[in-house]
């Protein structure tokens, strides 16, 4: 497609020459260096003049000139070359070029030349994206583009990352960017039901970009309107080459371990620490926690860790086939993946199939089609309880690994599944008085499941017409059609009842079934023409796009037989489940406006006005403008004259203003006041079920920004550098009105500001470049600052919680989004072991538990109460006592990456790095629990003695405060920051000569590691974590999570 | 040529334009927007609003289970097992803050009930009286009046001081009597626990005005599943008898009790709904669960269930999680005067070392009917007001505390019906049924101790004896002023 429009506009030279020197014909072939084959496509121009022609589909080329003069070679991908004309037949060889971003970039609704672009965009090769254990490209870009922060949230297969381009834009919708495929917006987030992960962006498979194009500014994204504010992701798949079939197949597998779990204590220690607490407790005559015995006689040490986590193996293979004549060219390719995680029975399951065909019919109409299917499964036995809303499951496999009780086993002596009969969950054993109402583990993994399928078809047709060189008339209409069916069980062994002595199991099923189906009709006409030094290209075009939803389901529980597991089986109850309908539309009229005057200065204005149904009544319609400009400086004579040409080989300036809106996340009825209706005895019901708003509209983004480009020793080394400031105003709060208000749901008003502002530098470098080495580096870093300027009015800050139970994150005024909202402490007194939090006042608040009774002291030794203003007595609490602790969202992030050839080898080195930024490591208050829940080995520094000091507080039992399980506190809160070996890449390229032989083009083999070491003071499994996955306010979290794993992979990539 | 291409794209794109406009403004496919009165545009839409007041109420958040269970496990019969802060372990610890999520949902329920009325009343007026006629609309606003009452009610007796403290003259609750539906500044002050109580007695006089004496299947057959699950007549009469008992107007407790208490044994309703004390207690938590001894009750159905963590069997039974068990060492357990072959024991089960309470027998997903109300409360509350009046040796109070006591234990009978032995009737008949804390609060007692927490002295009445008022609502309403 590039191609080709760069082709036409050599055509379009031609016509419009006129010159004519005395010459001869001279003919030769081109070749690619690489592997010898013709390189159809090439421009082949006489320097000085405008006379040109191109390569034909075997290389073969035939130009007229003179002696003396210079023909320079061109393609998209190669190094230019330029040869002098010496006799009558010339035979080149054209060098791919790997390190050079192509000229060509794909802007919105179409491609611009790399020097006429004045907006903010960062691009991405699907090379650098591949070879990696990953389960959509999304996991892959981090690190690799400056202003983009990628945030893998867990390790659950195919969860989606946090991707934020230049910041959290929104507080109540999405700030994930809009993903565009080959033109076609694509569904993003997580279409799982299940207890895996379902990225609908896992359809794209990495080996099949070409090139991934960041827009991030104004300039770039006001063309997409309302949808343009959180950045736009341009994503552009392979296309054939003219030329032989070349089939390739890239093929590897890897293995992935848990990292840095934390260390919980032993059976003895654990036993241990127990009784001390118990003693503590004043306990010791009803409670007791003791040595289990395992069937060898042994007393039981139980590795819960080992119970629910393994190796995961995976394998991935692409093979694709891609090639083409002068008219049509094709590309073709199929992906199979199988990848297990790191939690036993969660697994990614991936067949996808990718066509795409171009035809050139004549000079005027070209036709294309392109069309992909994916069949996805994602697997897991039960909950993880690291996916959003789940970190506080009962049955979650991080938690259970590290709080379940060693001195408990899975299974008793006999075999069995060690359950407590009254009620299912696991057994105590011999302990006494203990009550524990989480699961065992062992039973879920065998016998349940949260299973997921996706089945997702993409595809779109075009009709390109240029009935005049400068006229380019295009309509395209595709299609993302998004299945997704959800099968649930759980089984009967654990989930049961006890009346009277009768057990009723309690198995229950689910399974539903939702369809997203999306079409989208663009229509664009695009006006190419120069004047002498005017160059103008105008862009005018209309865009539709409807999606539906559409579900059903079912839930049935109490099994009739308890040897069933699937939900066709016979149970007691059915109800529905997963319903959902609905429909949106949007309906756009666009244009956009480039002109160069020498190509030293560059104007670039672009209109959007957007339609959408999501919004009220009165507000349907949103109007976007952007205006650009950029002045290349070395066209200047003034450049030259000051010398600065030996340093700068280009230096563009560029600035924009632009204002885009927001609409990602928000409801299909969300401006609707509505009744719904339900049950009452069975008879319908009909009662208030949301808070309508007929003034709800995007939330406006106006962007700004300027920078510069610039090139140093031959473009040797490339670089940008900008600043941004990006005011979001009318966000789209849910407006928390008092409760006793008793609105249905809080309705969601355009209220509320705030910017995001700062700074990036991309820097690219052929550090060596000598024959057998080579050394390329990239190195980015961005800087952003996040401040809400204003909420609700009367209202300075609005907290949010982790799965609806713990507020560990606040919104404030003047704040970030998502600040940690957290309690201050004094540490431990020596004297009296208490554990001291610091008062709103700042003053020292002792706490003491004597195993009944809760105590709030002012001054050491119990002294005396802490009483309120008014005398009664009080007690330390997040509303009052809280603080806003510092932002969650890392200031700093960014990416190193080094690659190295040195004759076959080649190794990539890639480092990632988020700095600036807090993280609440609320599984720590779970690893110092007090009740019956296991410890990690920092308590073991616990105060036992007057005088001591210790690290943790006197221990007793049932004490859930002083470790700060009761809200979040400052000694479970810590710095982020980390650097991380992402990956490591290692490859082999076999020798050509070897290869001709046998007819393969090209192999290498390598090995690449993933998430090898990371340097961080956070003591977790992993600072990049998000337990509440990519929602904008509760960020930093990291409460029972399933951190990310470490993975080996090995593989080759075959070329015939 | 090209004018010619410029104007069919032109065509196509103008046409696929103006075809389109329509969707920009898209017809609600599963629900009824609340513009222009469109819930009351036909009979059938405002009586599945009536429905839907009752299923507000009997949410499993309120009256549906856990509003039960919070009065029951606040006070000493119970002992927690499972530690979990979601299931109302911090309220049986007394440990609650304004952000407890039992703090936050319950008020949250109690006012989105009351708004769901107040919503109601006020497009009846404008819309839905027309529809179905004054007579019908009577009928319907008089239950709204009924459930915004026992919603107010159940806000006094959680988050404020009892109405003997300084006769209601303390904060209460923000009293809101105007429907909500869209965004605005709804910031407003509390009213004191006096003016709340008389607002309830407001809307219970009017619903006992406004509400037919009773729901007849056809002619003058009763429908006695409507009759337990709607308000009639007698429901709102009923419930004055315990609103007054909480205000100490015993006169007035007398007053509402004889009208459907007759003046001997066997006690019934002399009109309306003939309400009765059931030959065996255990019939009442049985299906069809709709006897004239259960004045009001929240249905359950397999589509209507509880919902997770809301019932009372999940609660107290050990065929759900088994959250609590019977506290062996309570007043209660060790009450000699309670017969063992007393037929409410029955209700009592040994689960391994641990009792537990089967009035609601059902597991997962918990279909029993959470009661409300029960004719043998009335009973009792008369009894007590009428003792209260004329002391113990009252005769009709006598009577109605041994009519209670015979129905299950018939081998003991009181010569006197002292106030000491109505509060331990009504702790034994009432067990799980929600009306142990409210029995507290009322009469200014302190929360016994009970397994480690230790007892609560009524004091200041500070947040570990009622609860804090919401947190949500100290952040976002900045009248509350408390």
């Amino acid at each position: 497609m590039k191609k080709l429009l760069l082709s036409s506009m050599w055509v379009l030279f031609l016509l419009a020459s006129h010159a004519f020197a005395q010459t001869r014909t001279i003919t030769g072939t081109v070749t690619e260096k690489e592997d010898g084959g013709p390189l159809p496509g090439v421009s082949i121009m006489i320097k000085g003049a405008k006379t040109g022609t191109q390569s034909n589909a075997q290389g073969k080329f035939t130009i007229s000139a003179a002696t003396g003069q210079t023909l320079v070679f061109t393609s998209v991908g190669y190094k230019t070359l330029s040869i002098v004309v010496s006799g009558s037949t010339i035979n080149v060889a054209m060098e791919s070029n790997q390190t050079q971003l192509s000229d060509v970039m794909v802007v919105g609704y179409g491609t611009q030349n790399r020097r006429d672009n004045v907006g903010a965009i960062a691009q991405v090769k699907g090379s650098d994206l591949i070879e990696q254990p990953v389960q959509n490209f999304e996991q892959a870009l981090a690190g690799k583009a400056a202003g983009v922060q990628i945030t893998i949230p867990n390790s659950v297969l195919n969860t989606p990352p946090v991707f934020h381009i230049r910041g959290t834009n929104s507080i109540n919708l999405s700030s994930q960017p809009l993903i565009v495929v080959d033109g076609i917006v694509s569904f993003t987030g997580d279409f799982s039901g299940g207890e895996s992960g379902g990225n609908a962006l896992s359809n794209i498979n990495p080996d099949d970009i070409d090139n991934i194009e960041i827009l991030k500014d104004a300039s770039a994204t006001a063309i997409y309107g309302s949808r343009g504010a959180n950045g736009v992701v341009l994503i552009t798949t392979k296309k054939g080459k003219k030329g032989d079939a070349v089939v390739s197949l890239d093929s590897w597998t890897g293995i992935t371990t848990p990292y840095r779990l934390p260390n919980v204590l032993n059976a003895d220690q654990y036993i241990a620490l127990k009784t001390e607490a118990i003693a503590n407790a004043g306990l010791s005559a009803t409670t007791a926690v003791v040595d289990g015995t395992n069937a060898n006689g042994n007393p039981i040490n139980t590795n819960w860790k080992n119970v629910v986590y393994q190796r995961g193996i995976a394998y991935n293979s692409t093979v694709s086939v891609s090639g083409g004549s002068d008219k049509t060219t094709y590309y073709a390719s199929a992906n199979w993946s199988k990848q297990g995680g790191i939690i036993k029975k969660n697994e990614f399951d991936n067949k996808s199939l990718t066509f795409n065909i171009d035809h050139r019919a004549n000079k005027i109409i070209t036709i294309g089609m392109k069309l992909s299917y994916q069949n996805n499964q994602n697997l897991a036995a039960t909950t993880s309880g690291s996916l959003a809303g789940e970190a506080y499951n009962t049955s979650g496999l991080g938690r259970l690994a590290l709080l379940l009780p060693p001195n408990l086993a899975p299974y008793n002596n006999d075999g069995s599944y060690n359950l407590n009969p009254a009620n299912g969950a696991i057994g105590t054993m011999l302990d006494k008085g203990v009550s524990i109402s989480y699961t065992n583990p062992a039973v879920a993994l065998a016998l349940d499941r949260a299973n997921n399928q996706i089945n997702h078809a993409v595809g779109n047709v075009y009709l390109q017409l240029k009935p005049l060189p400068w006229i380019t008339l295009k309509t395209t209409y595709g299609i993302d059609y998004l299945y997704s069916t959800n099968d649930l069980f759980f089984d009967p062994v654990d989930n049961f009842s006890v009346s009277g002595g009768v057990v009723t199991n309690a198995a229950s099923a689910y399974a539903n079934y939702s369809s997203n189906e999306r079409w989208v009709w663009d229509n664009t006409a695009q006006f190419d023409k120069s004047f002498g030094k005017h160059t103008l290209s105008l862009l005018l075009g209309n865009e539709q796009q409807s999606t539906s939803v559409l579900g059903f389901g079912e839930t049935r529980s109490i099994l009739s037989d308890p040897a069933f597991n699937v939900i066709q089986a016979g149970y007691v109850n059915v109800n529905s489940y997963g319903n959902s309908l609905g429909k949106d539309y949007l309906v756009s009229f666009f244009g956009r406006l480039n002109y160069n005057f020498s190509e030293k200065y560059f104007l670039t204005g672009t209109i959007r006005r957007d339609g959408a149904s999501q919004f009220g009544s009165d507000k349907k319609y949103g109007f976007f403008p952007s205006v650009g400009g950029g002045w290349e400086i070395t066209k200047e004579n003034f450049w030259q004259d000051i010398g600065a040409d030996k340093i700068f080989s280009s230096f563009k300036l560029k600035a924009s203003w632009g204002r885009v809106g927001n609409n990602n996340g928000l409801g299909q009825y969300a401006s609707y006041g509505t009744y719904g209706s339900s049950l009452y005895n069975g008879n319908p019901t009909l009662a208030p079920s949301a808070t309508g708003n007929n003034q709800l509209a995007w939330e406006t983004s106006s962007k700004t920004d300027i920078g510069f480009d610039f090139g140093i020793l031959k473009d040797r080394i490339t670089g940008s550098v900008g600043y941004y400031k990006d005011n979001v105003t009318g966000l789209i709060l849910s407006y928390p009105e008092p409760p006793s208000a008793g609105l249905p749901t809080s309705p969601s008003v355009n209220i509320g500001s705030l910017y995001n502002k700062g700074i990036e530098f991309n820097l690219d470098a052929e550090v060596i470049r000598n024959g057998s080495f080579r050394w390329n580096a990239n190195f980015n870093i961005s800087y952003n600052q996040n401040k809400i300027t204003s909420l609700i009015p009367g209202t300075n800050s609005i907290t949010y919680s982790t799965s609806g139970l713990e507020i560990a994150n606040i919104n404030k005024v003047g704040g970030s989004v998502g600040d940690l909202y957290i309690n201050k402490s004094a540490g431990v007194d020596p004297a009296t072991g208490d554990r001291i939090f610091l008062n709103a006042a700042g003053q020292k608040v002792y706490y003491t538990f004597t195993g009944t009774t809760h105590y709030y002291v002012m001054g050491a030794n119990g002294l005396t109460p802490y009483l309120t203003a008014a005398g009664t007595q009080n007690a330390i609490s997040q509303a009052a006592d809280g603080s806003d602790y510092g932002n969650a969202v890392p200031k700093v992030v960014g990416g190193f990456s080094n690659t190295f050839h040195y004759k076959n080898f080649d190794m990539n080195l890639l480092f990632t790095y988020q700095l600036g930024f807090y993280v609440y490591y609320g599984t720590q208050a779970t690893l110092t629990d007090q009740r019956f829940w296991n410890n990690s080995t920092i308590i073991l520094d616990h105060w036992t003695t007057p005088g001591q000091v210790a690290r943790y507080p006197k221990v007793v039992f049932g004490d859930n405060v002083s470790n700060g399980t009761s809200f979040p506190t400052d000694f479970n809160t810590y710095r982020g920051d980390f650097l991380k070996v992402k990956t490591i890449n290692l490859g082999y390229t076999l020798p050509k000569n070897l290869l001709n032989k046998v007819g393969i083009r090209s192999v290498r083999v390598y090995v690449t590691g993933q998430n090898l070491l990371v340097f961080t003071k956070y003591p977790g499994p992993d600072p990049e974590v998000a337990s509440n996955g990519t929602a904008n306010s509760t960020p930093g979290v990291d409460r029972n999570t399933v951190g990310n794993g470490r993975t080996l992979t090995a593989g080759f990539s075959l070329k015939f | 040529m090209k004018k010619k291409f410029l104007i069919i794209i032109g065509i196509a794109l103008l046409s696929s334009y103006s075809c389109q406009k329509s969707k920009l403004y898209p017809a609600l496919p599963t629900s009824v927007s609340n513009q222009d009165g469109a819930p009351f545009s036909t009979p059938s839409r405002i009586l599945a609003q009536v429905y839907g007041l009752y299923a507000a109420m009997g949410s499993g958040q309120f009256m549906g289970g856990r509003y039960q269970v919070y009065n029951d496990v606040k006070a000493d019969n119970w002992i927690n097992s499972t530690a979990n802060s979601v299931t109302a372990y911090q309220t049986w610890t007394e440990t609650v803050t304004p952000t407890s999520s039992e703090v936050l949902n319950l008020w949250a329920q109690c006012y989105s009930t009351i708004n769901d009325c107040n919503l109601f009343v006020d497009g009846m007026k404008t819309y839905g009286t027309a529809i179905v006629g004054s007579a019908t609309a009577t009928y319907y606003i008089g239950e709204a009046q009924y459930i915004r009452a026992l919603s107010y009610y159940a806000l006094l007796d959680m988050y404020c001081q009892a109405y003997s403290v300084s006769a209601g003259a303390t904060p209460g609750v923000p009293l809101r009597l105007v429907g909500n539906s869209a965004y605005g500044n709804f910031a407003l002050a509390p009213a004191t626990v006096a003016q709340v109580y008389a607002q309830i007695i407001t809307d219970l006089n009017a619903a006992e005005n406004a509400l037919p004496s009773a729901y007849y299947t056809t002619g003058t057959t009763l429908d006695a599943t409507s009759n337990t699950i709607r308000a009639h007549k007698n429901t709102a009469i009923a419930l004055k008898t315990r609103v007054y008992l909480a205000m100490g107007q015993w006169t007035n407790v007398v007053t509402e009790a004889n009208k459907i208490v007759s003046a001997t044994a066997p006690f019934t309703a002399p009109t309306g709904v003939p309400f009765a004390l059931q030959a065996s207690i255990a019939n009442v938590f049985k299906s069809p669960y709709t006897t004239t001894e259960s004045i009001l009750s929240v249905p359950f159905t397999s589509t209507q269930a509880p919902g997770g963590q809301n019932a009372l069997a999940d609660y107290f039974n050990s065929t759900g999680t088994g959250e609590f068990y019977i506290n062996a060492s309570s007043a209660l357990m060790t009450d000699p005067t309670w017969a063992a072959t007393d037929a409410r024991r029955g209700f009592l089960v040994k689960n391994g070392t641990k009792t537990v309470l089967t009035k609601w027998a059902l597991g997962s997903p918990y279909l029993d009917w959470a009661n409300v109300m029960r004719y043998s409360e009335v009973l009792l509350n008369l009894a007590e007001a009428r003792v209260n009046l004329n002391g113990p040796t009252d005769v009709q109070a006598i009577a109605l505390l041994n009519a209670v006591r015979h129905r299950s234990d018939p081998t003991t009978t009181f010569a006197t019906a002292t106030l000491a032995s109505i509060y331990e009737e009504r702790n034994i008949e009432f067990l799980g049924e929600g009306l142990k804390w409210a029995d507290l609060l009322r009469l200014g007692l302190p929360i016994p101790a009970k397994g480690n927490v230790s007892a609560i002295p009524v004091a200041a009445f500070n947040s570990s004896y009622i609860w804090p008022m919401s947190g949500n609502e100290q952040q976002y309403n900045s009248l509350i002023g408390r």
